[in-house]
This record gives structure tokens, C-alpha cells and sequence, in this order.
């Protein structure tokens, strides 16, 4: 029983570090240009098939398939960005969105017409049998990703708040106006910002495909979810609760699945995510709300 | 002289509305100039419309030889203007030292953005014990020092400034006021907004009276004394 919770947890982490990856990427764009990007997890898929294609036609090393799942990413959010978010800057939120959701479908149709099949293989970081150790399973590939999911974070945290580029982030964040008057191009943040979340997704889509060991034109969906989820559980726009939500995510998933039975998976998930609703209603804005008011 | 700012014929609009409704004025180099005028007269719009938050929708706006009319905000701190936005627009999320850099943003060289850090916190040693607090954690009067600090971090040819004493109690306006003395005794071209006119008429050389989006009367504050009747028109509806 002690052992089965432990190793829950322990899966739960690392399931809960990939959604990190996926929630900061959202958070960041969110942070920045307060307009939810539906075609984040899209665009993650998009790197995943340029990734499996390579490895399909050239049998490409995990290292450059790594590489051209980021490189397919940013590609595919620059698309994005061009198309929804540089027009509506100032405009509605509700349209940029809207255009987000109609790349998303876009995205999927490219992906079936390159790779027609509902399912391929990917390679996995890690072959052969977990490691067992004390009477727990320990996968090397899940620690992999629990560990370059915490070396990004950091890394991210380093740059927000210890390089000019971080406080330019973080000046436009607070205020685009304000942060405009202190000659900082606002408009040069949101491209880069938006490249940055888009390389971060990528990252987090290769370990994702890379350790289930397949691709699926539904990962864009899933990715989506998933990091909107884990965004919305740690209050929307904190970079610290999109990190904390993900991991919270991670453990509910695979708890309940192993007490409640997978059909419980996600349910419990979004029971959560009720409640912290009805019982806090200002959960989702308090940030957006605390910027206004500044 | 030529003046270092130079403003003709500006129209701005917010949709169809016309703010500005086709304001001239000019700033001389080292100068106080002041903008007076009631609520929604404009001054706000004109600041902005100075500083490229706002793009004007005909006329032109001169900075010393170059022409600024319509360029971004980030080209037009570049270019050596500053604005103190009303309500101040500090970053509470961010430290006070934080907030100073940001406002150093577009210049380079490390070293010398420290010394003008050192030498700020010695004209304002509020923001000294306060500089790894959080700007939101600031009282108003504070919020607004530093607020002047992180525009005069771009070292700007010309500092706007947008009623500062807005909301302040007594003691701290006039420490405000202490301060665009002395920043004026330093050789700074300002700009200043303020609906306190007799504070206003104090410090500065010259003055506009805007109205309804133009420009109603302006001169020095001299002569404003001697026309009395303009003069209770003004300070009637702005008193306070
Ligand atoms: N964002 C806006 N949208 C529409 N109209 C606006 C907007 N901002 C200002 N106005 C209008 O433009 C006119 C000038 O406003 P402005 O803020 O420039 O006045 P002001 O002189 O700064 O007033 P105050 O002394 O109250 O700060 C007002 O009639 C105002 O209602
Ligand atoms: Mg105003």
C-alpha cells in the first residue's frame, strides 16, 4: 500500500513535469499577451511529426529529432503568431482566440496529409526494463524528463529575473504601456516570448513522445488540455502555479487512476478544478484582476 | 532659439471624438513650461500623443531637429523624451531598484546606469531604503519618486510630466515640487502638467492654458496675474 502510493508519486512526477513544461509555454504567452493560444498544443504536435518524419525517411539520432521536434514548434508558433496574435495586439481577445482554434485544425489536417496513418512509432529515450529499486519501478527515461523539466524551469526563473531580456518580460507583462514608456518594445517581447514558450513546448513534446514511444495527430489536442488544466489550476498567469498546478496534475492523475480506476483519470482532474472554482470564483483572475487594479 | 520640443497643429482622436483639436505649443531647452487647463481638457491626450502612446492624427511634433510625429514609444525614449504618466505606471510587481533599471532599458553600459542608480538615490532617499521592496508596497507619494526617477534613468533631453502631485497629500506635493526645482536648477527641460496652478506658476518660465482640446491662452506666468479675469475663469473650475 505504502509502496503503490510511492510509486504513484513517483509516476505522477514525472507525468506532472512534462505538463509543466507545457503549462509554463502556455503561461508565458498568456503572461504577456493575456490572450489564451489554443494552437500551443498544435503546434507542439506540428514539431512531433517533423520529428517522426525525419525519423521515418533518415532514422535521425534522438539528439536531431530533439532539435527539429523545437525547431517545428517555433516554426509552426511563428505561424501562429503572424496569423492570430500580431493582428488582434490591441484588438479582441475573443478573435485572437478564434484564430488560434482555426490553426489548430489546420495543423491537424497537415499533419494527416504528411503522415496519414493514425498512429506511428517514435523512439523511446529509454530501451529496456525499468530499474527496480527497493521494490519500486523507476523508468530512467521518466527521470530524464523529471530532471530537464527542472534544469528548464530554473533556467527560465535565471532568465526572468537575472538578464534584461527578464525584466523587459517582466516589465511588459505588468503593463505594456508602462513598459513601452521606459523603451521597451512591447511588440518585440511578444515574438520572442512567443518563440521562447514555442522551443519550450517543443522540448516538452519530443520527451512526451519520446517516452510513450508514439505520435498521434491527437498529441496537439491532449497537449492543449493538458497545459491549459494545469495553467488554470495554479490561477492563470504565475509562471510558480502553472509549475505547482502541473505537478498537482500529475499526482491526482495517477492516483486516482490507480484507487479510482483509469475512467477517474481526468474526471478527478476537472472535479478539482470545480471546486477550486465554486469555492474561490476570482481563482482564475486574481492575477489578471491585481494587474488591472495596479 | 529654436525650442527643443515643438508641437503644431496636433489633432488627436480617440474614434471619432477629436482630444486634440489642433494644439501648437513650444518647449525651450532648459525650461519649465507648464499645461493648465480643467478636466478633460486634453493634457493627458496631448502627453500621450507626445510620447507615441497615442499617434495624432494630423500635425507634427518636433524633438530639437528631428521630427518624432507618430513614431513608437520605445523610438521616442530613444530619441530623448520621458513621460511621468499620470498614475505613475510603476511596475508593482517588481522591485524599486528593478524599476530603475527598467527605465534604463535602452542604454548600454552597465557601470554608468549603477552611478545614475547612486545618484538618484541620494536626491531621493526614500527609494534608497526602499530598493529591493516591491514598487507596489510603495505609499503614493514614493511611487511617484520613483516614477520620476525611472524616466530621468534614460537620461531624456526632455522630461513630460503628468500631474504629479495627483493625489499626493501637502507636505509630499511640495516635496515634489522641491524636486522639479532642483531638477530645473540641473539645466532639465520639463514639461508639466499640473491642475495646481498657482503651484504650477511657481517654477515654471512659461505656460499653456488648454481648453476643450486647444490651446486658449498661454504666456508667461506674469502676465497671467495681470489677467485677472482669465485667471479666476481658470483657478474657479480648478480649485480643488
Ligand atoms: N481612452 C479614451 N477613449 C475615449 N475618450 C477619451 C479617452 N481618454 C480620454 N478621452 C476623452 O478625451 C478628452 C481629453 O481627455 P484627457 O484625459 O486628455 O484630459 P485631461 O486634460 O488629461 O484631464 P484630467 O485633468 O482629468 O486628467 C476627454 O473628453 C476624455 O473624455
Ligand atoms: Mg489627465
Amino acid at each position: 500500500m505504502l509502496l503503490d502510493l510511492l510509486q504513484n508519486t513517483i509516476d505522477g512526477a514525472a507525468a506532472g513535469a512534462s505538463y509543466a513544461l507545457l503549462a509554463v509555454g502556455f503561461t508565458l504567452i498568456f503572461g504577456v499577451l493575456r490572450r489564451v493560444n489554443l494552437s500551443y498544443g498544435p503546434a507542439v504536435m506540428i514539431g512531433c511529426y517533423a520529428a517522426t518524419w525525419l525519423h521515418l525517411n533518415f532514422q535521425s539520432g534522438l539528439i536531431v529529432l530533439a532539435l527539429a521536434a523545437v525547431a517545428g514548434t517555433v516554426l509552426a508558433g511563428a505561424y501562429v503568431e503572424r496569423l492570430c496574435f500580431a493582428p488582434h495586439r490591441s484588438g479582441s481577445a475573443i478573435a485572437a482566440m478564434v484564430a488560434s482554434f482555426a490553426l489548430w485544425m489546420q495543423f491537424e489536417e497537415l499533419a494527416t496529409l504528411v503522415l496519414p496513418r493514425h498512429v506511428y512509432a517514435f523512439p523511446l529515450l529509454h530501451e529496456g526494463a525499468p530499474v527496480e529499486f527497493l521494490g519500486l519501478s523507476l523508468r530512467p527515461d521518466a527521470l530524464a524528463v523529471l530532471g530537464v523539466a527542472a534544469i528548464l524551469c530554473a533556467l527560465l526563473q535565471g532568465l526572468l529575473h537575472r538578464t534584461r531580456f527578464g525584466l523587459a518580460v517582466r516589465a511588459t507583462i505588468e503593463n505594456p504601456h508602462a513598459a513601452s514608456l521606459a523603451g521597451i518594445d512591447p511588440g518585440r517581447i511578444f515574438v520572442l516570448i512567443f518563440a521562447l514558450a514555442s522551443a519550450i513546448g517543443g522540448i516538452a513534446g519530443f520527451l512526451i513522445v519520446a517516452t510513450h514511444g508514439q505520435v498521434t495527430p491527437m498529441l496537439g489536442m491532449w497537449a492543449t488540455l493538458k497545459g491549459l488544466l494545469a495553467m488554470m489550476l495554479g490561477g492563470l498567469g504565475s509562471l510558480r502555479g502553472a509549475i505547482v498546478g502541473a505537478l498537482v496534475l500529475g499526482q491526482i492523475e495517477a492516483h486516482s487512476q490507480w484507487f479510482l480506476g483509469p475512467q477517474w483519470r481526468d474526471l478527478v482532474a476537472y472535479l478539482l478544478l470545480f471546486a477550486l472554482l465554486a469555492a474561490n470564483p476570482s481563482w482564475m483572475t486574481r492575477w489578471t484582476i491585481s494587474r488591472s487594479a495596479s | 532659439m529654436a525650442p527643443l520640443l515643438e508641437v503644431r497643429d496636433l489633432v488627436t482622436a480617440y474614434g471619432k471624438i477629436e482630444a486634440l483639436r489642433g494644439v501648437s505649443l513650444a518647449v525651450q531647452e532648459g525650461s519649465i513650461t507648464c499645461l493648465l487647463g480643467p478636466n478633460g481638457a486634453g493634457k493627458t491626450t496631448l502627453m500621450f500623443s507626445i510620447a507615441g502612446i497615442l499617434r495624432p492624427r494630423r500635425g507634427s511634433i518636433r524633438l530639437g531637429a528631428r521630427d518624432i510625429t507618430g513614431r513608437a514609444p520605445h523610438v521616442i525614449v530613444a530619441a530623448g523624451i520621458a513621460l511621468v504618466p499620470e498614475n505613475r505606471l510603476v511596475f508593482a510587481n517588481m522591485s524599486v531598484l528593478e524599476n530603475l533599471r527598467a527605465g534604463a532599458y535602452q542604454r548600454r553600459g552597465g557601470a554608468e546606469i549603477e552611478s545614475d542608480i547612486e545618484r538618484l538615490m541620494l536626491r531621493f532617499p526614500r527609494l534608497r531604503e526602499r530598493a529591493a521592496q516591491n514598487a507596489g508596497t510603495l505609499s503614493g507619494g514614493e511611487q511617484q519618486m520613483l516614477a520620476v526617477a525611472r524616466a530621468l534613468m534614460s537620461r531624456p533631453r526632455l522630461l513630460l510630466m503628468d500631474e504629479p502631485s495627483l493625489g499626493l497629500a501637502p507636505l509630499v506635493v511640495e516635496e515634489i515640487f522641491r524636486i522639479i526645482a532642483e531638477l530645473h536648477r540641473d539645466g532639465t527641460t520639463i514639461l508639466l502638467v499640473e491642475q495646481n496652478a498657482h503651484l504650477a506658476l511657481q517654477v515654471a518660465q512659461h505656460f499653456y492654458l488648454i481648453e476643450q482640446g486647444k490651446v486658449s491662452f498661454s504666456g508667461s506666468p506674469g502676465a497671467l496675474a495681470e489677467d485677472e479675469v482669465i485667471r479666476r475663469a481658470y483657478l474657479g473650475s480648478a480649485a480643488r
